[in-house]
């Protein structure tokens, strides 16, 4: 019976090596063999949890959909269905606590809820489609479940590099395999082959050097049946789905020669390994020295799956940046500065409280600003086309920009939001000192395509970007400038006037500017992560959140969230609330 | 449709496992019936419009699990709930005596004082009865209760007992509110000192 059963699994996997731990029957999964309520307590869970987070009706196909897929996932009767619609629909809230409760007593989930949470990811990629939505919750359900992000970040990676390498598998003759698996070195050692080799092979290659240190751990890491239903046959169409048919993904991507108004779009990888989801960095501007490539703002970013720096227009980049430093360096004194930025606190912003010394040194900057401006928008639709045709595969993106960059991805998200059919693309979105309307409407807009939070971080007293946006038509609502007033789960206003002093300190305060809005971090040697006392530093438990809640209703912040070592990105499960019982 | 709906309201129906719970709610909503019912898992939702004297009320009726194991999850459905429907089997006693046991755990967990509740004897199709009609009827009286006997297989009582149920919610001030946005029952508007919702029972032919 045993040497049958080996048989069939030879049969199945081309790949003696790998087959050990993927031919598990579904009956290894764990979150089949929990207790029929505790079933049942988790697909309700996922589902008043659904109808939380996705109120909007273009999200309720997914949202059965997905639903649908858990409770067969489950094993659980079709009958319960109806009652699963609806949670979906937003009724049933007051069970959740009921749900947790005899989920955690039940004696598999009682040592950690991982292992459920890992079949929960398991099941959202099985399908080659890893939905940003489908994310958020995992995201959600975890933090209810109190399952860390980073064990969450961890599963994701190995089992993304694991979906790789069956990829890889299939394609290349184990004799190279084996080969390759001789000079098996630790993944940091790719880090450096990555540096030096350029364009879409590096992504290849780095996935097979990979395989073999996954290979090795995967079965540990996996555990139990995490990726019992990913046969070896079906991980390479989800590989080939999830991360883009060429294998390339982004960093393959060439710009069609055509697109008139853009002369460079790329992106570069700015980490190795393969991830279940994606984060694209949006540089704003270029200086010379330390800040003069788009890498270099973001080399704290931490955890937050594979990350990529879009290369754009970097000939007028430079020109903006150079005509930045000239302006705060020496046309404008210090003197004048501090001035300037108490008028933009005092919010008495009117082209005519400009100071003359300014205006005579605006035509430093007005015309590089004015290309960019234009420039910035162009890039930002196109990027939305990229996103919209997969190049990423079907993952998760976030994106994060500072600046001008923010403004690329603010109209990237506008396009988006004007197509049908562009949920679940976007997860989180983060945005510094954005030079872009701050006007309701139109963030209520692209609100709808973002899965997960939108962060606006502002800082009052930014007189660069309010000098700079004098002449537009919505000078008076910068989002950069202030909070966006808008009652959504999903926008979190951060007011970083503390830590930025002036336009520039966006780029040369990065750091600590993502640790404030909660972006996980990474040390990087010297630099510091100190914040200034008046950045509120709170850890967010789950029992302080209504306190927090109520702050942020308040005041517009959200507060930063502190930690020795990581700075999580967590999900606050009750934003939602806020947004049903407006005060 | 739901421009014309007067109100939203929260029915929950309760009793021992097998006493015809999901019966007697398909029987109202589908007007079908399956012998062979399974058994509910967690917890079962259905929506119903019912016109009331010409009041058009959408009923979301929670039909809980009567099996020990789900027990733990029926607590949370109590909560702002306005009507409640508590079933036994005539033909069988045990399901009888611990009515006063789920009437303990409503008195519990529910969060108003006057929530209208209705005792429903089922299956008086079958010729096996053990709960005479007036056991029944002086359980109901004696906790305040609106009693009636059905079957959800010959249809007999099922109809009414929801309309009793409704129309008392309706005449009950406070306990209801016109919504407008058609799903959302508001928590926490209780009204004090209405006294017990009702003495009254209904009879039936």
């Amino acid at each position: 019976m045993e040497e049958k059963q080996s048989h069939a699994d030879a049969n199945l996997s081309p790949d003696p090596g790998g087959a050990g731990t993927e031919d598990r029957g579904p009956e290894k999964m764990i979150s089949r063999q929990l207790t029929e309520q505790s079933r049942f307590a988790f697909a309700a869970l996922c589902g008043v949890s659904l109808g939380q987070l996705f109120v909007g009706s273009e999200n309720s196909v997914f949202k059965q959909q997905y639903l649908q897929g858990l409770v067969q996932w489950l094993d659980l009767d079709e009958s319960v269905m109806p009652v699963m619609g609806a949670f979906l629909s937003g009724l049933g809230f007051e069970g959740t606590d009921t749900f947790l409760s005899i989920l955690q007593a039940d004696p598999l989930v009682a040592a950690g809820a991982t292992p459920i949470i890992q079949d929960l990811v398991s099941l959202s990629v099985k399908e080659g489609q890893y939905d940003a939505r489908a994310r958020v919750l995992i995201r959600h359900v975890s933090c209810l479940l109190r399952v860390s992000p980073q064990q969450l970040e961890e599963f994701e990676e190995t089992l993304g590099e694991r979906l790789r390498e069956a990829g890889e598998e299939s394609e290349e003759e184990s004799s190279r395999r084996r080969r390759r698996e001789r000079g098996r070195k630790l993944r940091r050692y790719l880090l450096i082959g990555l540096a030096t080799v350029g364009g879409g092979t590096v992504i290849g290659v780095t996935g097979g050097l990979a395989a073999p240190l996954v290979a090795a751990g995967a079965g540990a890491v996996l555990g139990a049946g995490g990726a019992a239903a990913l046969g070896s046959a079906a991980g390479i169409a989800i590989m080939a789905s999830l991360f883009g048919a060429a294998g390339a993904g982004l960093t393959g991507y060439k710009m069609n020669k055509c697109v008139g108004a853009i002369e460079e779009f790329e992106f570069r990888p700015m980490s190795s390994g393969k991830h279940l989801h994606l984060t694209i960095a949006v540089t704003g501007w270029l200086c010379s020295g330390k800040y003069s490539s788009f890498q270099a703002p973001w080399c704290s970013l931490g955890e937050c799956g594979e990350q990529y720096c879009l290369m754009w227009e970097s000939r007028f980049l430079r020109d903006l940046g150079s005509a930045m430093t000239t302006l705060l360096d020496g046309l404008v004194s210090m003197v004048a500065q501090e001035a300037l930025k108490y008028t933009v606190l005092s919010g008495i912003v009117t082209a005519l409280t400009w100071p003359a010394s300014l205006l005579a040194a605006a035509s430093v900057i007005d015309n590089p600003w004015c290309v960019c401006l234009n420039r910035s928008a162009e890039v930002g639709k196109h990027l939305a086309q990229v996103l919209r045709s997969r190049q990423q595969g079907q993952r998760p993106v976030s994106l994060i920009g500072f600046s001008l960059g923010a403004r690329v991805i603010y109209y990237c998200l506008q396009e988006l939001a004007s197509d049908k059919g562009s949920e679940g693309v976007v997860e989180d979105v983060v945005l510094l000192g954005a030079p872009v309307d701050g006007s309701e409407k139109s963030w209520e807009r692209m609100v709808r395509v973002v899965a997960g939070k939108i962060v606006n971080g502002y800082c009052r007293g930014d007189w660069l970007l309010g000098f700079l946006y004098r002449s537009s038509a919505a000078q008076l609502s910068v989002a950069g400038l202030q909070p966006i007033n808008i009652q959504d789960r999903r926008i979190i206003n951060v007011d970083l006037s503390s830590v930025v002093k002036g336009h520039l300190d966006y780029m040369r305060q990065m750091d600590t500017i993502l640790v404030a809005v909660g972006v996980p971090t990474k040390e990087v040697p010297g630099a510091s992560f100190l914040l200034p006392q008046s950045v509120k530093a709170a850890e967010k438990t789950v029992d302080n959140l209504d306190q927090a809640r109520k702050e942020q209703q308040n005041n517009g912040l959200e507060e930063a969230e502190l930690d020795d070592e990581h700075i999580s990105w967590s999900w606050d499960d009750p934003h939602w609330t806020t947004e049903r019982s407006p005060k | 449709m739901d421009e014309d709906v007067l109100t939203t309201l929260k029915l929950l129906i309760i009793g021992e496992s097998g006493v015809g719970k999901s019966s007697l709610l398909l029987r109202f909503t589908d007007d079908t019936f399956d012998p062979e019912q399974s058994a509910t898992i967690g917890v079962d939702f259905k929506v119903k419009t019912l016109a009331i004297e010409g009041n058009k009320a959408k009923l979301a009726i929670w039909d809980t699990a009567g099996q020990e194991r789900f027990r733990t999850l029926t607590p949370s459905y109590y909560r702002g709930a306005q009507g409640v429907i508590l079933v036994y089997d005539v033909t069988r006693r045990d399901s009888f005596t611990k009515l006063e046991n789920w009437l303990n755990e409503l008195e519990t967990y529910t969060t108003r004082n006057d929530i209208v509740k209705m005792l429903v004897g089922n299956k008086i199709d079958k010729d096996d009865r053990e709960v005479d009609r007036n056991e029944g009827l002086k359980f109901a009286r004696k906790h305040s209760m609106l009693f009636i006997e059905a079957s959800a297989k010959t249809k007999d009582g099922v109809q009414c007992a929801f309309e009793e149920l409704v129309e008392k919610i309706l005449q009950t001030p406070g306990l209801w509110e016109s919504d407008n946005q058609g799903q959302k029952v508001q928590l926490g508007h209780q009204e004090q000192g209405r006294g017990r919702a009702c003495g009254g029972y209904c009879s039936i032919p």
